[in-house]
């Protein structure tokens, strides 16, 4: 049975100035997923999540949510709610004025809305904090905050705008995984936009790489990591070793690459030395200098490397990206 | 401990301040006139004189290269002439209690004040050899006088006229009663000067159309009189669009038929006249007020001997042409009238016409001492006609 | 020597700051504060009611004369009402205006639009106050030329003319504060509300004006006090209007201790507003 589709891009375009930012999109967003937009700075996928929430209408093309074609519609005649890339929480309103502020609008009344503010804040496990003002919350409070004032007015679609790139390491990594706890929890769409490829890769449902205003590729995060279509996608997602072979570029993730002191070969292979071994907990990654001129990166080795020994590295042909040069 | 600390500065500087003002002050007794000593003999020039003067009295050249009596009197005495423009009779009077000024050409409704507060001293006429030619009718008044001992020189003088668009106004004017009637067709486009001065105004029409009050000369109202004459001003309050103090406002006033109705000067008319505008004055039946100046030395005078020579050569028959004819009124030296650029000026301005100026009441400032002589009544004071004016014009 | 002189005050840093604040200090106490204690303290002597001498005698004659004369309780809500009337005609203008500048306008426009808000300022107050005298000039004036057509006259000089020319005189005191205040809101604040499903004028309502509410307080500060204290305007084209500060003008040649008594009518009610301005709160976000 297919899902449901909520939200569906018909070949939108938008351009700035001479600047095409989004460039005949069409995609397909199912209810209930956690989508990622995955792109570098300037791909397009903060202009496509703009476009959804209707703060910029796209040029051409259009845009549907639950089968209504909004692409002409205010943001407030939307069924959907943003968390802002720095919150932007309303500075002069208390933590639960900022929660109460879309059902206020509505016209809902004030015992139900309190009623809901306060449990959102509990959902975001800030109960306790409803008086005190944004100037006095962490960055992760804050964060919390603007996903519960979103969260709150139960819409059918949540766009979160980069909402853990003012974060620390840390406390990202904890967010993400309570982000996707809380989507889980209450069932709501995500479309989720970041620049971050372990972000994407951890959370999402599926992913859609931009590049240059376009989708590149789109699946899930194990598609999108282990069978990337187009060379830009196997270079931005996950890291990758860029090999200039036999008159072809060709590319292969260090963890397909077999290092072994014995002569090898698993399809392809290379002699070079070990230059340099680094140490990274559960991985360790040994820097090798090929007989070919170039250097790759193997985190499998079969025995015990030092640096200065020379080595064989191999792997399967089918692990190989080939890219057109 | 902060407010505390900000308080007792502020008590400082309250302190200091009040010694300092107390240091500028000088008593001055408010019966009879202070005494002060007159100039006995003409010594050397300072090297300059500092001069408190309406606009257009003391011309260098710098207003219009035509229009200079400065210039020879600088380089014939080697006195350098500061000038100060006084807006009003009342700036004057403050100018002059600074000490910083010399001399003064002040109107009636100033110069008693000076004199009784001490400002002015009496003026040696003898060291003055062109006061032999001034008008006699000018001389030893009671705006210039006191007591027989001569205060000032006359230097000019002029009657406030009743001024109307000859095109707009009909049938013309012929008494003050125009600018109070309730039902004028002009109003909002009716003008007063804009003094406590202007009472005597509304005093003089009074006089004349209202004898039952008694009221002899506008510059003496005793309570009932004065009454009379502020709600007779209250009454015309709603028909005037603007009180004029600024005569260039005024004269673009009548020329824009902002104004087409009011007291006016002679000077104004032939401004506007000059810009084409149909605009006539007339001298009312009722007759007029009118201002008489009069060249003063201050009691402090840092430099009499130049103030003396500047008060002699201001009345000179040439410079009092001059002046006459710039201004716009009558000159006070009779030989002036023979050297004025325009040979009619004299009779335009009724120089040595007696029946004209017989109705006409110079400035004077009012005393609680009748100034019409009555001894049965009190008459209201100056500072009471400033405050009767402030309340009516702010009301 | 100077080596002692600096070693001493290295060691005494009350000294050092002392030292530096000195004559700014002066100038604070005896300059300003001292021409304000002098100006309270005239207010309760009085004139020789001949001479016009200053009588340094203690007496509340003035207090008594400003409170029971019904004329000037009339100038003082007259005032007032002039003051706020331009104020709001102020900020109703200058919103809108500064809005546009730092949200709409690209660049280019937001800089030249600043530049026009501040020229003005560069010309001379009273050339301005002429001009507009030559604007509503009845009959003759610009306003009735180009209004007069479609049924709108000069209103002639008087208290609509005084508003007009204030509002004209302090609009650019109003627009750059808001204009700075504007520029300070986070776009995202506005997409947020929009987001949550508020209307422009909801947005406006609880989201900009809030927000710009310090802005606005700086700007009426100036729009208000300084219309409260003209008294050049009303003397040019407001007919025969008087002012509290023509009341002063009036005065302060005649009789000084009164124009004092008057001034402090003012100088009270910019206290009391400045003092609601402080209890509001608005002044700690600026």
């Amino acid at each position: 049975m297919p899902k449901p589709v909520i939200v569906s891009l018909k070949s939108i375009s938008r351009s700035f100035g001479s600047v095409r930012a989004v460039d005949n999109v069409s995609l397909e967003i199912f209810a209930g997923e956690f989508i990622t937009l995955l792109g570098p700075s300037g791909s397009g996928k903060t202009t496509v999540l703009r476009m959804i929430a209707g703060f910029e209408k796209p040029d051409s093309g259009s845009i549907f949510i639950s089968d209504k074609d909004v692409s002409q519609l205010a943001p407030y005649d939307r069924d959907v709610n943003t968390v802002f890339q720095d919150y932007a929480l309303f500075p002069h309103m208390d933590v639960v004025t900022n929660i109460e502020y879309g059902l206020r609008v509505k016209g809902i009344e004030k015992s139900e809305r309190r009623t809901r503010a306060l449990h959102a804040l509990e959902q975001v496990r800030l109960s306790g904090f409803e008086n005190r003002k944004p100037s006095q919350l962490s960055g992760g409070q804050r964060q919390r905050v603007a996903l519960a004032r979103a969260l709150v007015n139960r819409p059918s679609v949540l766009l979160l705008d980069e909402p853990l790139g003012a974060l620390d390491l840390k406390l990202r990594e904890q967010m993400q995984f309570e982000l996707k706890e809380l989507q889980r929890a209450v069932g709501i769409t995500f479309i989720f936009v970041t620049h971050d490829q372990e972000e994407a890769l951890t959370m999402s449902d599926r992913i859609a790489v931009f590049n240059q205003g376009k989708i590149e590729q789109l699946g899930t995060p194990a598609e999108i990591y282990s069978a990337p279509q187009t060379a830009f996608v196997s270079e931005f997602v996950g890291q990758i070793n860029k090999m200039d072979m036999d008159g072809a570029r060709i590319n292969v993730r260090p963890e397909h690459i077999t290092t072994s002191k014995n002569a090898h070969n698993l399809g392809r292979s290379v002699n070079g030395v070990v230059r340099d071994i680094i140490f990274a907990g559960a991985i360790t990654r040994y820097l090798i200098d090929t007989d070919k001129g170039f250097s790759l990166i193997s985190t499998k080795a079969l025995d015990a490397l030092n640096v200065g020994d020379p080595v064989t590295a191999s792997w399967e042909r089918e692990r190989e990206f080939h890219v057109q040069k | 401990m902060h407010k505390k600390r900000l308080f007792s500065v502020i008590a400082a500087t309250s302190a200091a301040a009040l010694i300092l003002s107390g240091c500028g002050g000088s008593s001055s007794s408010s019966s009879g006139v202070p005494k002060v000593d007159m100039m006995k003999s003409l010594g050397k020039g300072e090297g300059q004189v500092n001069i408190v003067a309406w606009a257009g009295y003391v011309e260098n050249g710098s207003t219009d290269p035509k229009v200079d009596w400065v210039t020879d009197f600088e380089k014939s005495t080697g006195c350098k002439v500061n000038v100060k423009n006084g807006a009003t009779s009342d700036d004057m009077v403050a100018l002059m209690k600074t000490g910083e000024y010399d001399v003064v050409s002040a109107s009636g409704d100033a110069s008693l004040r000076l004199i009784y507060g001490g400002d002015v001293a009496p003026v040696n006429t003898k060291l003055i050899p062109n006061y032999a030619d001034i008008f006699d009718n000018l001389k030893m008044q009671p705006w210039n006088s006191v007591d027989g001992v001569a205060y000032g020189v006359p230097h000019g003088r002029g009657a406030n006229l009743l001024a109307y668009r000859t095109d707009i106004v009909k049938p013309a004017p012929t008494s003050w009663g125009a600018v109070f009637d309730v039902n004028s067709p002009y109003k909002g486009k009716i003008t007063a000067y804009d003094s406590p001065i202007y009472i005597a105004d509304a005093a003089l029409y009074l006089m004349k159309t209202k004898p039952e009050l008694g009221i002899k000369y506008p510059y003496a109202l005793d309570q009932k009189q004065f009454d009379a004459s502020v709600e007779l001003l209250k009454a015309q309050k709603p028909l005037i669009g603007e009180y004029w103090g600024d005569y260039l406002k005024h004269v673009a006033s009548l020329k824009s038929g902002a104004t087409v109705l009011g007291t006016t000067w002679q000077v104004n008319i032939n401004l506007a006249q000059g810009e084409k505008t149909k605009v006539e004055g007339i001298k009312p039946s009722e007759g007029s007020t009118g201002w008489s100046d009069t060249w003063m030395i201050s009691s402090k005078a840092k430099h009499p001997n130049c103030a003396y020579q500047w008060m002699n050569h201001i009345v000179s028959p040439a410079a009092n042409a001059g002046v006459a004819e710039w201004f716009g009124e009558a000159p006070s030296n009779a030989k002036s009238c023979d050297l004025t650029a325009d040979k009619n000026h004299c009779a335009t301005f009724h120089a040595s016409d007696d029946a004209y100026w017989k109705d006409v009441y110079y400035w004077n400032t009012p005393t609680e001492k009748c100034l019409d002589g009555r001894k049965d009544a009190k008459c209201i004071p100056y500072a009471e006609w400033v405050k009767a004016w402030s309340s009516l014009r702010n009301a | 020597m100077i080596d002692q002189i600096s070693d001493s005050l290295h060691k005494r840093p009350r000294l050092r700051l002392t030292a530096l604040l000195s004559a700014p200090l002066l100038w604070l106490v005896v300059a300003y504060l001292g021409a304000l204690a002098t100006l309270l303290i005239s207010a309760f002597f009085t004139i020789d009611s001949f001479t016009g001498n200053i009588v340094q005698q203690f007496t509340l004659t003035n207090f008594a004369d400003m409170f029971t004369d019904a004329a000037y309780r009339n100038v003082v809500l007259r005032t007032l009402g002039i003051a706020i009337a331009v104020t709001l005609m102020c900020t109703v203008l200058a919103i809108p205006m500064a809005f546009y500048m730092a949200k709409v306008a690209k660049p280019r426009t937001r800089k030249l639009l600043v530049a026009l808000v501040l020229t003005p300022l560069w010309a001379s107050y009273l050339v301005k106050i002429y001009s507009w005298r030559s604007m509503l000039e009845p009959r003759t004036g610009v306003v009735d030329w180009l209004l007069g057509p479609i049924g709108i006259h000069s209103p002639g000089f008087g208290i609509t003319a005084v508003i007009i020319g204030l509002t004209y005189l302090w609009l650019p005191y109003m627009i750059l504060p808001l204009f700075a205040g504007m520029e300070r809101l986070p776009n995202n604040l506005l997409d947020a509300s929009g987001d949550l499903g508020a209307h422009n004028w909801y947005t406006f309502r609880k989201v900009i004006f809030p927000l710009l509410f310090p802005s606005l307080v700086a700007g009426s500060m100036f729009t208000f006090s300084l219309s409260l204290g003209d008294y050049i305007t009303t003397q040019i084209i407001g007919g025969k209007l008087q002012m509290l500060g023509s009341v002063v003008y009036q005065n302060f040649s005649i009789n000084l201790p009164f124009a004092a008594t008057i001034s402090f009518i003012p100088v009270t009610i910019m206290g009391i507003y400045l003092y609601l301005v402080r209890r509001s709160g608005a002044l700690e976000n600026m």
